[in-house]
């Protein structure tokens, strides 16, 4: 617990905070489920030669008597095809069927989509369009291939051709040439046809623009994070930082307009930081796992995994920085009457730090309360404001100066029973709203601001009011790979992207979709390199950030450093972080 | 994804139909409150030891799904060990994150309403209580008072759009009262067709029995 007292530190947050020294390294999107192992299919389709004056006609007659599936649209394979192009398979039969080439109409081929529901009404259908043969041998024997059952002699002749189609789009490039060359012509289009599959490419790349030049620092600031998480006893060393995209646009806008390097501000643009406490829950009222090592050392729970020693997902950091937004929001004092209001189950403080304010970790206090006084103003051209902005602050901004006195009666201990009538007023549900009226808040901060006039404390998390909701549009860097519960919450979150250290992948986790050998050794048919594939891991791999069957969706990225940081190894035990 | 196994026939009058009647209490709790309505309760020997509805909304906290609530209870009176020996009944399908976070808790066995074919983590989308873990898996059954847990959901939807309706009238009106807005599901709720109620099911009448998942 020394390690949360509010005396004043002797390096202020900020000084901490401002040498966090950024990782080298790159950021590598990590790859949906879909795009490590592309679904694959394949159908026999049939081709039939036709009149090329009439291709638009026939497409309108086969359409209309034939309704495409909604749910296999095919939209990569290409209706037609001219002679000289098509596959091999199916120009070795067509040369077979038609030695004569220059005694023809001019013909192109048609793909006839899959399932065809009766080649008799295929037949009737494309007899106007069939090709007139000028010096056709008249009946050419019908390839091996061809599944017409009817007899050849009938006139003019319609030969239906078989091959086999992918019914998937191509993953690639690549894929789509090599299935051209054999199957059947398809196009690649790397936007819509994976619109579902993977995140649009303009889309990833933009956003993995914009997040490459920081992430070295917002991952090496949730190592610190981490670090004292795991220093403190509370939990495990796992770090959470939420950083919102649009503060650092402006940084960088303001950094580009008056010519400094930004570095120095890149700290601004952290909204909420969370380590995890998983030690810290008490349960049945007794003694944590925190209380049970006293002192301000790493936990012993950490060297093994025992799962009643773990305290819960909801103690996570990726789980408790979710949840500091949501409070911030909560603190809102234009939110709060109305929400008593709604008040039918008390809110459970299942995180029981996150009832006490005093005992959030120097870090999280600092990014929480503290830290936005340099938040840059659309308004201000001066990041420091001056001492006459600071006086009209408004009382809730001013609230943020201090823990919330009134929400720390508010533990495990005290929650009340369920069955409450809805208009209960004796125990707040929420952390309760200091008094609206300014002059009877609490005179002086209990917590020392470190340079006086030069902090405004303010939030950076955007209230109800001015458009926040959740995390959205917010990005979240981890020091590990979050476990399956984690990536949900930042999908019901609605996060815009996470980025975590590939150092800190774990067999628990829901993030990864394959191993890191295999995600470079997909070869170009979509198939795995065999070699690769045997350092597979003993895992899962869920691609959790991507997944079409999901309503929501998240952009994911590994943090490949340059250089192992051997302050971060590996972790040697498994747990979920 | 479902299948009928060699396994006791749980029946809606048995104990299991009481505790899932009383976790459909918590969600016409979490309805009337204009939350989803998804309720569950933690029976520990024999006995409801915690109980939770959806909480999302009025925490502002999208993570903050029923069965948290009723295990952060729960933990208030029992040791966390305790839970190897709780089953859980919950209206709807855990998401992925709650079968996730179920499994971490180890409870014993979940006992499931209807399924959740968007973000359903037993079975509804992934399979995230048996697969590959570092904790033991636990089993699921699925189909107890399914009926009502339907209705429910349905009835939500019905109020969505009524709510929807007094939302708008309060933007464009005074803007002062912005409190009402909290009621606000997303900023931008997407308009739905006003509907009745609809009291049919697509499947048999006499399908009520257990089907184990796994």
């Amino acid at each position: 617990m020394d390690a949360f007292t509010h005396d004043a530190p002797a390096v202020s947050m900020r000084d901490i905070v401002e040498a966090i020294q950024p990782l080298d390294g790159h950021v590598v999107p990590i790859k949906s489920i879909q795009e490590v192992n592309p679904p694959e299919g394949y159908d026999d389709a049939y081709v039939a030669e036709v009149d090329i004056k009439s291709a638009s006609r026939v497409i309108k007659a086969l359409d209309a008597a034939f309704p495409r599936d909604s749910s296999l649209p095919l939209n990569h394979l290409r209706r037609f095809c001219k002679r000289d192009k098509l596959p091999e398979s199916v120009k070795q039969f067509v040369d077979e069927a038609y030695p004569q080439k220059s005694s023809m109409a001019p013909s192109i081929f048609i793909l006839l989509g899959i399932s065809l529901p009766d080649l008799e009404a295929v037949r009737t259908l494309l007899e106007p369009f069939i090709p007139v043969p000028r010096a056709r041998s008249s009946s050419p024997q019908e390839p091996q291939e061809t599944s017409t059952p009817s007899s050849p002699e009938q006139s003019p002749e319609l030969t239906l051709f078989r091959t086999k189609i992918p019914i998937y789009p191509p993953a690639s490039a690549k894929v789509a040439d090599m299935w051209s060359a054999s199957l059947w012509p398809v196009t690649f289009n790397p936007a819509a046809s994976r619109s579902t599959v993977a995140p649009n490419p303009q889309t990833l790349n933009r956003d993995q623009k914009s997040i490459e030049p920081r992430a070295g620092y917002y991952v090496s600031l949730a190592r610190e994070v981490a670090l004292e998480a795991k220093q403190s006893g509370r939990g495990r060393g796992v770090g959470a930082v939420i950083v919102d995209p649009r503060i650092e646009a402006q940084i960088d806008e303001k950094a580009w307009e008056e010519g400094y390097n930004s570095r120095e501000r890149w700290p601004q643009a952290v909204v909420a930081v969370a380590g995890d406490c998983r030690f810290a829950r008490s349960e049945a009222g007794g003694p944590s796992q925190m209380d049970r090592h006293p002192g301000i050392a790493p936990n012993p729970a950490c060297e093994t995994y025992n799962s009643d020693h773990e305290g819960g997902p909801d103690l996570h950091a990726l789980m408790r920085a979710v949840e500091l937004v949501a409070r911030s929001r909560r603190e809102d004092p234009e939110n709060e009457v109305d929400l008593a209001a709604m008040a039918c189950q008390p809110i459970v403080h299942t995180d029981p730090q996150l009832s006490k304010p005093n005992q959030l970790s120097a870090f999280e206090r600092y990014f929480l309360y503290e830290a936005g006084s340099h938040v840059i103003d659309d308004d201000s051209t001066s990041y420091r404001p001056s001492p006459a902005t600071s006086c009209q602050v408004s009382p809730r901004k001013r609230k943020f100066a201090q823990p919330n006195p009134e929400a720390a009666p508010i533990t495990l201990d005290t929650l009340t029973e369920v069955e409450l009538p809805p208009s209960t007023t004796t125990t707040p549900p929420l952390p309760a709203p200091p008094a609206s009226d300014p002059a009877s808040l609490p005179p002086a901060p209990q917590e020392p601001i470190e340079e006086s006039g030069g902090r405004l404390p303010t939030s950076r998390i955007r209230s109800r009011a001015e458009g926040g909701y959740l995390c959205t549009s917010l990005d979240v860097y981890l020091s590990h790979e979050p476990c399956i519960c984690c990536c949900m919450g930042l999908l019901l979150s609605r996060f815009r992207a996470v980025i975590y250290p590939r150092a800190g992948r774990l067999k628990s986790g829901g993030l990864a979709s394959g191993p890191v050998e295999t995600q470079n050794a997909v070869l170009a048919n979509g198939d795995v390199d065999a070699d690769a594939s045997q350092l597979r891991e003993d895992r899962e791999y869920y691609g959790l950030h991507w997944r079409k069957e999901l309503n929501w969706r998240a952009l994911g990225f590994e943090f490949v450093e340059d250089v192992v940081d051997e302050n971060f190894p590996p972790e040697q035990i498994a747990f979920h972080a | 994804m479902e299948q009928e196994v060699n396994s006791p026939v749980i029946r809606e009058d048995s104990r299991h139909g009481y505790f899932m009647k009383q976790a459909l209490a918590m969600g016409e709790k979490a309805l009337a409150t204009g939350e989803t309505p998804v309720g569950c309760v933690l029976v520990y020997n024999d006995k409801i030891v915690g109980s939770g509805m959806n909480d999302t909304n009025r925490s502002m906290n999208g993570t903050r799904h029923a069965e948290f609530l009723a295990i952060a209870e729960m933990l208030q009176t029992y040791p966390k060990s305790a839970i190897k020996e709780t089953d859980l009944y919950v209206t709807v399908e855990p998401c992925i994150m709650c079968t996730a976070a179920l499994r971490q808790y180890g409870i014993r066995s979940v006992f499931v309403g209807t399924h959740n074919e968007r973000f359903g983590g037993v079975g509804g989308v992934l399979t995230v209580h048996s697969d590959k873990s570092i904790d033991p898996p636990y089993p699921v059954y699925v189909g107890l008072y399914r009926k009502e847990a339907i209705t429910l959901l349905r009835q939500f939807y019905i109020q969505e759009n009524e709510k929807g309706k007094i939302i708008d009238e309060v933007k464009r009106g005074e803007e002062k009262n912005k409190t009402r807005l909290t009621l606000i599901p997303a900023p931008n709720p997407r308009p739905k067709k006003n509907r009745a109620l609809n009291t049919t099911f697509d499947f048999e009448d006499d399908d009520q029995d257990f089907m184990p998942i796994v």
